[in-house]
């Protein structure tokens, strides 16, 4: 008996979509739209410019579904990872610096509420160092400090070996510690 | 106190927040590629193999003894060239070489 729709593994699915089919489509969108989100985000650190990057990297995948290409690629999220990541690069070339989003509003219920001032300032602060770091360091952080990601995984995306990988997520480590000891 | 200020630096990677996304993000996605057509850029020779998939025959043999069939009702309904219409050109052929014989 065939896989149901909801069941099928994404090489799958990206093999109806070169089809042209829609309901696949909309299943892979499903599947995986919140954790690129969440890289885009930690890119962009502003949910509309994150949400828009995400569409168009969906809607590229939509209008030219030959751009996947399953025997270069190993793995449809290490590909489409890269996908992200390079569009939150243009995007950050063409509008310069990140703007931060003055909707992110961090405070937590649980806690009093100078302890969640300060968290939102800390938390403010290494936003700040972290779009200060260069380029690949911070593409290094996002990625390994992204839910589910392995260090490998980061290295396939990034088109490094693991032990550049490891040598960046240092650095990027070493000027962040330098930069808000004031908090550390 | 350089492991508690890695460890605090782990930690507070850890704990970026994420604004979450609008719940609707997926079927905004969903509904906008609904309305683009889908362009298809093929290599060479899967275009080759689209074009005589083109002139593909579902079923070869009746193709083929269907169209025997037609070439020789075709064949048989068109007059044969043996009528009388034939014999005048030859008949005129020959009053012309002997006119030219007796000019001679």
């Amino acid at each position: 008996m065939p896989a149901a729709w909801p069941e099928k593994d994404d090489p799958e699915l990206l093999a109806q979509v070169q089809e042209g089919n829609g309901q696949a489509f909309a299943i892979l969108v499903e599947r995986h739209t919140e954790r690129f989100y969440r890289l885009a985000y930690r890119y962009l650190q502003n949910k509309a410019a994150a949400e828009d990057v995400v569409q168009d990297a969906f809607l590229k995948l939509w209008e030219n579904p030959a751009i996947w290409q399953p025997e270069r690629n190993s793995k449809f999220t290490t590909w489409f990872y890269r996908v992200v990541v390079n569009l939150c690069l243009d995007l950050r070339k063409k509008k310069g610096a990140v703007v931060l989003d003055n909707t992110m509003e961090l405070i937590d219920n649980r806690e009093s509420v100078d302890e969640s001032i300060m968290r939102t300032q800390e938390q403010r602060m290494l936003e700040n160092e972290i779009a200060a770091l260069p380029e690949r360091q911070r593409a290094a952080l996002n990625l390994c400090f992204d839910e589910g990601l392995s260090n490998q995984e980061a290295a396939e995306i990034m088109g490094v070996n693991l032990k550049a990988l490891q040598s960046l997520i240092m650095r990027a480590k070493t000027t962040l510690k330098e930069r808000i000891k004031a908090y550390l | 106190m350089n492991d508690n200020r890695d460890e605090k630096l782990d930690n507070l990677l850890r704990s970026r927040r994420v604004e979450p996304a609008s719940p609707d993000l997926a079927q905004r996605i969903i509904l906008k590629a609904r309305q683009l057509p889908q362009t298809k850029t093929m290599p060479l020779w899967q275009s080759v193999r689209e074009l005589f998939g083109e002139f593909h025959l579902p079923k070869p043999v009746y193709v083929l003894a269907g169209s025997l069939v037609f070439g020789i009702v075709i064949g048989f309904s068109a007059p044969q060239d043996t009528g009388p219409a034939a014999d005048d050109g030859g008949a005129s052929v020959q009053s012309f070489l002997s006119a030219d014989e007796a000019l001679l």
